[in-house]
């Protein structure tokens, strides 16, 4: 029991922004059985929960291209914009980023900003 | 632009099914992550055209702002000059947000994989159309990704946000170090679904969660398992009576309380579980409260086995003393602030004992939520009632109120509704509108609605309790307790805060008591005494109990259990109590089962069990519907509701074999639950195959290979269809909530078998497919054998007299004592009026849906028939009695599930205690029921007929249970002769007897002087020295009555009768139909011949059986002779019991 504990937790995930946990099966740019497609960044893999498919995949997160922190796929923690970026890098680095990006980052912001006041 | 310069080029048709077609073969090959035909290449082509129409859109907003890129790559090169460069492409292409790249046809072919160029350029899709499908792709896997996602980030906050997850690690941890650990948190807290979880991710496997109730074990099972994100795996499942999800790869199992027990009845110490969690212990059902007790034992006894008890923050101290102290952790709930108004009605509106309810205090109310509350601030109302008699009083005027208002939704809530209806109540109502829901106790934790504003407490509930002494239920309105009362309130504040009315005062509150009584002191404890036993737990008065019942309450049941034959004089299993014990249901109904199997009338008797062991199938509600009762007219039978429930039952079955899934519509049109039909087919199922696993039942027909390889082939692809059906629905999700009308309800309860429901279903179910997925349906044919179930309701159908007249009497015999004497005057009262009196209990009724309430003609003695001797004895030879299943008292003592049986010939050939007068003409049953026979002759014959034909059946009934008790061996069973001749016997007797005779119910003084009492050296002198009818036992006297015990329930001359004083000289002549015999005898001394006296032939046979039975004792005397001493000559005879009584005879007159 106590090595199934270890065996479980150390295929685990969690996004080192949000806390959010979860088990991978897979790590890397060609996740099994999925045929033609090619991740362009190294991600942890997971088949798709939510799929009746067994062969459905379902990319939980990566590493920040700029700081390597282990991030999860959510709007709130990170973007792919050639390269994976963590917030904190995107919010760093957010003049280098097309306007279109900005824009939304902004208009998120506003969103949020709203939905706590 | 773009498109219209592809259009002029070729004639390239996207929502052509050809062009797609085309595209198909590039990107959805059989072998590419999606495949031309799935579900997602059908989602692919809806999002491909939304995709389109969003760009198009996009592009011409984008050609007003063309100068934005200039800006951009300005932007970049100051970024440069500041910081780092992080190596961005300088021109924005949404192609880059995505971060996967997928290989399909044309790549490959344009790396030069392969040869075969054959896309015919002029007609197949451009370079563009493929450059367009491949950037939709993207976007669309993108798009999956992020919806998936989004769903499992949204599952994960969810769970953060439950009360209980800041003790997720507390908990794996008490649990690790502790045996056994209380969990207590209140409603929202998140504890059943999540304990479970946090053991499971922390490494514990084989855990076992049982619920009270089967529903939750599905939902539960169904929400654990996309929690845990294995949806579609089998890691999670639930198991209740007849279904389950469980396979080999299952570690979580939710199931119910009874199953749990059921299931450590074969496996002791419960080796396959090493979690065991009980959910909801503060309940304090029955089965729970058992199961404590019996876990209790098996935590000792298993060093390896984690008990975990979830319970609501009530009288948790109980639970973790019960455990020798186990830790408790105490969880907050999430509900939001409740207010608390006490309203307590007003003297004048109280309602007395024999009046309806008085809506005024629930209408103010209404009407105080419409003055105070604007119609936009959403909130339902939860009233809490009694019972369904209130609710529809005040259903009747809140609908009054709200067809006036138009602001108010009422619906019922009870669990004798239909299913559909009941679901109702999870439906919305349209805005400005509340609903109004009135529910009984159900609505406390059974079920859970959301979105409750308001509740209202009327303080009441309705519980069964039990009366030994009658053995009758009674279901009897109480006020409640105070936990009962926070658990109504806090209904109201689990979507927001809310406002609770309790109309009771404070004080009546504090007045309450603390828990409402347990489930184990209020019922009969029959099964449960017998589970124990079956367990081999020892004395059930001795076994710790969380909160034991009244010892006389276990007293009751195991005196009950020995009447019935289920436990011996020292209180062991019997080999029937043995085969009780595993039946889930009452032992009034085992026993039909395990008769019905012995006499091979087993086809009906299953259908019967199974129908009695259900709640019934005809609604209340509809049975008022004329259309509705007219429809169930012919399935009515006037030998009683056993029957009706039967002829329902196989026209059900014929609907089924030749209609389907048209049976839902035949059951409406009755006011047939249907439900409660795949509910019997499922319990009839599982009792067969306990009594073949019993060897009471003999194997599977062989499953002959029926029809050729093809039908085969036919039957095993219909099979899978059907699987996949049920897997199907079972990954549906939550169909969404219908929008009520303002109109539902008002059309009050009439509307059931209304086509409302039949319209809604058919839109949930948007599949496409265009057939409406009945899933009983699917289940049912999955689990059934359509044929073989129509074979065995046509035996039961084509039932002639004489079966009838059998299964009657193993009805009977199963359900002695619960018997019923119709009123001497019925005859003379209204059909309404009609009186019984049980032993216990007199002046009860018979319960409105039983046929017998609508044709109580059938029970009266016919008039042609009788003849009045004095006021109130009639003479008939028809007489009948009512077998009953429950007696339930509410506002009056009512008699449920009836049958009419021809009451002399029953009570001979079931009851317990006979007791007779000399001359054997007044015959007294059980103490209560006096026979009165016209003719001593007759009399005799009919008595001694019974104890020959009783005789018999024990001795069947003894070598048939003996054989499945040895399972197989091979000892001879009865002869297939032997027992025809029994039934044949048993038939004749029940059918043809005709003897005239009165039959009363004894008066309280009668009893009181009914026997002579242990007597003189007289009547031991008058005692024979054998016993034919049971060779071996002595004729004793009955030390308390008086007389001689013939057998176990047969007294002889032990009625207090002025004729006892000439019993000896009662004899009279009398010639013996099957030996030459002719002389004068006593009552006593002929029954004695003719129990020993066979027809010839039988004699022969009868001694062939004695005989090989004997061989081993090698006598060679006939088994019937016995050794006599002769008082007279002072010597010891070897002599038969008819040579006896010749011998003695002649010493008589030599004497005289």
């Amino acid at each position: 029991m106590e090595q199934n504990t270890h065996q479980s937790s150390s295929k685990t995930f969690i996004c080192q922004l949000c806390d959010l946990t979860s088990p991978y099966s897979y790590y890397g740019q060609k996740p099994p059985n999925t045929r033609a497609i090619v991740l362009l960044e190294e991600c942890f893999v997971t088949r798709d929960p939510f799929s009746p498919d067994k062969e459905k995949f379902l990319v939980l997160g990566s590493t920040c291209s700029l700081c390597n922190s282990c991030v999860c796929v959510g709007q709130d923690c990170s973007l792919f914009y050639t390269k994976r970026f963590c917030m904190r890098c995107v919010n760093k680095h957010l003049d280098q980023f097309p306007h279109q990006i900005q824009a939304e980052l902004a208009k998120k912001k506003d969103r949020s900003k709203a939905g706590v006041s | 632009m773009e498109s219209d310069r592809k259009r002029d080029r070729r004639s390239w048709d996207w929502s052509s099914p050809h062009c797609r077609t085309q595209l198909d073969d590039i990107f959805f090959r059989h072998h590419d992550y999606i495949q031309a035909g799935s579900a997602e290449h059908r989602e692919f082509w809806t999002f491909f055209d939304r995709f389109q129409r969003f760009k198009t859109k996009k592009d011409m907003c984008s050609s007003e702002g063309g100068s934005r890129n200039a800006e951009d790559a300005k932007r970049k090169d100051k970024g440069k000059s500041s910081k780092m460069d992080i190596g961005l492409p300088v021109e924005y292409d949404a192609r880059y947000r995505i971060n996967l790249s997928v290989c399909t046809r044309d790549i490959e072919e344009r790396l030069g994989k392969t040869g075969h160029r054959s896309r015919d350029k002029s007609s197949g899709p451009g370079d563009q159309e493929i450059a367009d499908c491949r950037l939709t792709l993207l976007h669309f896997l993108d798009f999956w990704q992020k919806q998936s996602f989004s769903k499992l980030a949204k599952l994960r906050r969810e769970q953060k946000n439950l009360p209980i997850y800041q003790y997720r690690d507390k908990i794996v941890e008490l649990v690790r170090r502790h045996r056994v650990v209380v969990v207590a948190g209140d409603t929202g807290c998140g504890k059943s679904t999540q304990v479970p979880q946090y053991l499971l991710s922390a490494g514990f496997s084989y855990i076992a969660c049982t619920e009270p109730r089967r529903i939750a074990c599905i939902s539960l099972a169904k929400r654990v398992s996309f929690e845990s994100l294995n949806q579609y795996g089998s890691k999670v499942g639930y198991q209740i009576r007849f279904e389950g999800s469980r396979t080999t790869a299952t570690k979580l199992l939710f199931l119910t309380e009874g199953l749990l027990l059921r299931q450590i009845q074969h496996d002791r110490t419960l080796a396959q579980y090493q979690v065991v969690i009980v959910d909801e212990v503060h309940e304090r059902h029955l089965h729970c409260d058992f199961l404590l007790g019996v876990l209790r034992t098996l935590v000792s006894e298993r060093p390896d086995l984690c008990l975990v008890l979830m319970s609501a923050t009530i009288n948790i101290k109980l639970f973790s003393n019960y455990f020798g102290g186990a830790p408790v952790l105490q969880v907050p709930g999430r509900l939001f602030p409740i207010q608390v108004i006490y309203q307590p009605i007003p003297p004048e509106e109280q309602p007395s004992r024999s009046e309806k309810l008085d809506p005024r205090p629930y209408l103010r109310i209404l009407q105080g939520i419409d003055h105070r509350y604007p119609p936009e601030e959403r909130g339902d109302l939860l009233l809490f009632l009694s019972g369904v008699a209130e609710i529809s009083t005040i259903q009747e005027a809140c609908q009054v109120y709200a067809t006036h208002t138009r602001r108010w939704i009422v619906l019922p809530l009870h669990s004798t509704l239909s299913l559909a209806q009941q679901d109702k109540v999870f439906d919305i109502s349209p805005p400005g509108v509340r609903k109004c829901i009135i529910a009984t106790n159900i609505a406390e934790t059974s079920v859970t609605i959301d979105g409750v504003r308001f509740v209202v407490d009327s303080g009441k509930v309705k519980e069964m309790s039990f009366d030994p002494k009658a053995k009758m239920q009674r279901l009897q309105e109480f006020w409640i307790s105070r936990a009962s009362s926070e658990q109504r309130k806090g209904r109201a504040g689990r979507t927001g805060p809310g406002i609770c009315y309790r109309l009771y005062a404070e004080s009546d509150y504090d007045a309450f008591a603390p828990y409402p009584v347990p489930e184990i002191h209020r019922v009969a404890l029959d099964s449960l005494i017998l589970q124990m036993k079956s367990m081999g737990l020892g004395d059930p008065l001795s076994f710790v109990f969380i909160d034991p019942p009244p010892a006389s309450s276990i007293q009751t049941a195991v005196t009950y259990l020995k009447e019935q034959g289920a436990l011996d004089n020292n209180g062991d299993l019997t080999s029937i109590g043995n085969l009780l014990s595993q039946l889930p249901v009452d032992v009034v109904i085992g026993k039909m089962l395990v008769l019905g199997s012995v006499f091979n009338l087993v086809e009906p008797v299953l259908t019967v069990a199974a129908a009695l062991s259900v709640q019934s199938p005809f609604l209340r509600s509809s049975q008022q519907n004329p259309d509705c009762s007219t429809a169930c007219q012919p399935l009515h039978s006037n030998q009683g509701d056993p029957f009706t429930l039967l002829n329902t039952f196989n026209a059900w079955v014929e609907v089924k074999g030749e209609r389907g899934g048209g049976s839902r519509k035949w059951c409406r049109r009755r006011g047939l639950e249907e439900q409660r039909l795949y509910e019997m087919v499922n319990l009839r199922r599982q009792f067969r195959d306990l009594l073949r696993s019993h060897s009471l039942l003999e194997g599977e027909r062989n499953a002959a290979p029926d029809g050729d390889r093809g039908q085969r082939r036919e039957r095993l692809t219909e099979r899978r269809k059907l699987h996949q059906l049920k897997r199907d629905h079972e990954h549906q999700e939550k169909s969404k909530r219908k929008v009520l009308k303002l109109e539902e309800g008002q059309d009050g309860d009439m509307s059931s078998g209304s086509d409302t429901e039949d319209t809604r279903r058919r839109k949930k179910d948007k599949e496409g497919s265009g057939q409406d997925v009945d899933i009983q349906e699917v289940k049912f044919k999955l689990r059934h054998n359509m044929s073989e179930l129509q074979e065995a309701v046509t035996v039961s159908q084509d039932m002639s007299s004489r079966h009838q007249a059998l299964l009657k009497l193993l009805l009977c015999r199963g359900l002695y004592p619960q018997l019923a004497i119709p009123d001497e005057h019925n005859t003379t009262r209204k059909d309404s009026d009609q009186v019984f009196h049980t032993k216990n209990k007199q002046g009860v009724v018979i319960h409105p849906t039983s046929v017998f309430a609508s044709d109580p003609e059938v029970l009266h003695v016919p008039e042609h028939d009788a003849r009045e001797t004095g006021p109130d004895h009639k003479e008939s030879t028809k007489h009948q009695l009512l077998a009953f299943v429950t007696l339930l008292e509410t506002n009056k003592p009512y008699l449920s599930n009836c049958v009419r049986i021809p009451a002399l010939q029953t009570l001979l050939l079931v009851a317990n205690s006979v007791d007779s007068n000399a001359d054997c003409t007044r015959l007294v049953v059980d103490g209560w029921l006096e026979v009165e026979l016209k003719e001593p002759e007759e009399a005799l014959k009919v008595l001694s007929t019974a104890l020959t034909l009783r005789t018999e059946w024990e001795r069947v009934l003894q070598v048939q249970l003996g054989q499945s008790a040895q399972a197989e061996s091979a000892a001879p069973g009865v002869s297939r002769k032997a027992l025809e001749k029994l039934i044949d016997g048993l038939v004749r007797f029940l059918l043809y007897t005709e003897v005239i005779y009165c039959l009363q119910r004894l008066t309280a003084l009668q009893i009181q002087n009914l026997y002579i009492g242990p007597s003189s050296d007289l009547s031991r002198s008058k005692i024979p020295d054998v016993n034919p009818l049971f060779p071996g036992a002595k004729l004793k006297p009955h030390h308390i009555k008086g007389g001689l015990i013939v057998t176990s329930f047969f007294t002889y001359n032990c009625l207090a009768d002025s004729r006892d004083l000439y019993s000896e000289c009662l004899r009279t002549f009398w010639s013996c139909p099957n030996c030459d015999l002719y002389m004068p005898l006593t009552p006593l001394e002929r029954m004695t011949h003719e129990a020993s006296c066979r027809p010839a032939g039988e004699q022969q046979q009868l001694e062939e059986e004695e005989a090989g039975r004997e061989k081993a004792t090698s006598s060679s005397v006939s088994s019937l002779t016995r050794v006599f001493h002769c008082d007279v000559c002072n010597e010891d005879l070897t002599l038969t019991p008819t040579e006896i009584l010749k011998h003695k005879r002649q010493h008589m007159y030599s004497v005289k």
